[in-house]
Order: structure tokens, then sequence, then C-alpha cells
């Protein structure tokens, strides 16, 4: 009997994992949770664990729609879950909302569908084709922003994620890779470029947001360069639903940073 | 059949690919190579073993000319992928239905190494050690 094929087992009823990173605010009280994203990860024991394989295969075989409605899907009913009711970011590439012209009336169906407000939702824009259909684009970002979500550019000054996207999208997130964060404390180059991120999200009266926060060190520089939105190891590592501490989720009190490095509610 | 093979302690470090869309052979081809302390990952589709290739680097990669796929030459499309991305990978074609136009045109991509299924392990061993420098014993 022939294998099945990969993209079969991917969409198999157990064949993605929703996991939620949380995405925490700094203010004058201590860290707060301000949103969590939701990742996919693909079958267990395969290559596809990995969501950077998974997505990469997907991308090649030019089925990003049909992974994303997927992804999506699983991403709102894993939600569900999340103790109290925070933002919930999910993936979807602009290929998918520059080529699927249904994919609108999906999010609102799915949605309602859900069960979740339109306004705890961010749709976090991933760009990885450098040619897509700018109209339909468009089109598709009014559409998503009538509904109620809000719009994140991720992985913003790395691959297509260039000023060009930036001005397609507006964002309401300006969400900065951790090639930019990692290792920032001590490169003054990087620094600077995460420093024109935040004057640059500022000027759109957007959030910049720090992703790949794993170090203690990049921490003091992303907040010293302005970032009060930070996700990333050090605060909170990727889990399922039903898996996110108390303390992660810290939606009664705030957070900070006890003895042993872990974020703790503030007594 | 020459019975040169890498010890596991040359080949440690060194990633090996295995692109076939045969369960079995795949994963006794890994389970093979991985004995002898390469590091193997195996890939069934070529836009798997693309993907792949776009997240770690491989210093060999040992491919069947036919994959899942629409006209069964995927292996030598592949094979282009490497030589124009991963240039420094060394490649290895295997097929079971060789002649000596496909071996030509394997070779005129690229290709190190093509051979005819099916291929004793030892023997991709050999040739493992053979084209990846360091990994032999």
């Amino acid at each position: 009997m022939s294998e099945a094929s990969l993209l079969e087992r991917i969409l198999e009823p157990n064949g993605l994992t929703i996991v939620f990173q949380p995405l925490y605010q700094l203010n004058a009280e201590g860290w707060r949770l301000h949103a969590v994203e939701a990742l996919s990860r693909g079958p267990a024991g395969t290559n596809f664990e990995s969501a950077p394989v998974l997505f990469e295969y997907v991308r090649r075989k030019r089925e990003e729609s049909l992974v994303d409605r997927e992804c999506v899907t699983r991403a709102l009913k894993a939600a569900r879950e999340l103790r109290g009711e925070p933002r919930v970011s999910v993936n979807v590439h602009a290929s998918t909302l520059g080529r699927d012209q249904g994919f609108v009336t999906f999010m609102q169906d799915a949605i309602s569908g859900a069960g979740i407000a339109a306004d705890r939702l961010v749709v976090e824009i991933v760009e990885h084709s450098p040619f897509w259909d700018g109209r339909s684009f468009t089109r598709a970002l009014d559409g998503l922003r009538e509904t109620g979500v809000a719009i994140a550019l991720d992985d913003v000054g790395l691959g297509n994620s260039n000023y060009r996207m930036v001005l397609e999208c507006r964002p309401d997130y300006f969400k900065v890779d951790r090639y930019l964060v990692f290792g920032s404390a001590g490169d003054f180059y990087r620094r600077a470029l995460l420093r024109s991120i935040t004057d640059l999200a500022a000027s759109f009266g957007a959030f910049a947001v720090a992703e790949g926060v794993d170090a203690h060190d990049d921490l003091d520089a992303v907040l010293a360069e302005g970032y009060r939105l930070v996700q990333g190891f050090l605060l909170a590592a990727p889990r399922p639903a039903g898996a996110l501490r108390n303390e992660e989720i810290g939606v009664e009190r705030p957070l900070r940073f006890g003895g042993s490095g872990r974020l703790t509610a503030v007594a | 059949m020459n019975s040169t093979i890498p010890n596991s302690t040359a080949s440690k470090g060194v990633r090996i690919l295995v692109v076939d869309d045969e369960e079995a052979i795949r994963d006794a081809t890994r389970e093979y190579l991985s004995a002898l302390g390469y590091e193997v990952d195996a890939a069934q589709e070529r836009e798997e073993a693309e993907a792949l290739l776009t997240t770690a680097t491989y210093s060999l990669v040992i491919a069947d000319m036919r994959l899942t796929g629409v006209h069964g030459r995927e292996g030598l499309e592949l094979v282009g992928y490497l030589r124009e991305r991963c240039p420094w990978a060394r490649v290895v074609v295997l097929t079971a239905y060789g002649s000596p136009d496909l071996e030509a045109e394997a070779r005129r991509r690229g290709a190190d190494a093509f051979l005819q299924k099916p291929v004793p392990l030892a023997e991709l061993a050999r040739l493992a050690g053979l084209l990846v420098p360091g990994s032999a014993a």
C-alpha cells in the first residue's frame, strides 16, 4: 500500500498540534499578558514537528491557503481552552490573503464558529514570496479589519517583510524577528535597527514587539530601545493551552521577574 | 565489494540526507548510516527534502531518482536544486530504472555518483566515506 502523502498526514485530525506562546507587555506595575501567539506543529515523529520545515514544505507545495485555514481552525478551537480571555494571534501567509478570495469569509465563519470575539484576534502576516496580487491582498486586509481583527506584520526587517509590506499592511503590530534581537545587548548596529523599528511603529500608531527574547541582557537591550511588548523563551515557552501556568497567564495580577529568573505574580 | 566503511568516530557530525519515497529503504538506510555515526535525516518527497535543506546543512544527499510526483524524475530536479543552492553537498543518485542516458543526465546536473538499485548499504557507506572528506576511517 502506498504511503499517505505528507500533505494528507498534515491535514489528518491528529496531524497538527497547536501551542501558545505568551506575549507580555511591560507597564509601570510590571509585566502583563498582552496576547498569546498560536503556533502550529506538524505530525509527531516527522520532520514537520519543526515549524520552519513544515511551512517551507507547505510553501513549496503551494498549499499555504489550505494549511493556513486548517491551522486557524485548530488554533481557534484550542484557544477556547485558554484561561481568561487573552488576545490570540494566528499566522497567515501573505500569499493566502493575496490568492484565496474566500479567506475573509472563512475567517468570519471560523471566528463565529469558535465563539471568540473578533477583537481578541490578531492576524499575523507571514511573508515569504516576493510577488503577490497587491489589490487582492489589500482587499483581504480591509475585510479582516472590518471584521474587527487586528493586523500584525511578522519578521519586520527580514526577507520580504520590508518597507513595501509595511506600507501595504499598515500593521497594528510590528513584530521584530529574533535575528535582530539575539545578541542585541552587545551589538551597536542591531540596537540601531531595533530603535529604528520602534520609531517606525510609533509613527504608524502601532505596537513594536520584540520576538525571540531568550536572554536577560537582550531583554534589557530591547527595553532600552523602547520595546514594551516582548515574546521569548526567557519569559515563557510555547505550550498547549491547558499547560500554560497561572503565573504565565497573569491575567489577574501583574508579573515580575523573581530571583529564579522566572516570571512570578507581584505579591 | 570494497569493505572500507567509515568508522563511527570519524563520521560524527557529518550530516546526510536520504531521500526516497519507499519507507522501508528510507528507514533501513537511515538506521545503517546512523549506526556508523552519521547524523541522518530522511525525506519522502522532493519538497520535504528542499524544506530540510533550507534549515540544515548536509554534506551528502542520497536521493532516489523517482520520488512521489508527476513525472518520476523528481530526484534529478533535486540534484539541480542542490547544485544551485547547496554547491558544497555531494550527491548520490539511485535508480531502479538506470540507463547510460539517465546516468549522463544525472552527472550533467551535478551528481557525484549514480547507482543502480538495489544498492547494498555497505556500498553506500563506502561511497559516503569517499565523497565526504574526513568521514572515512
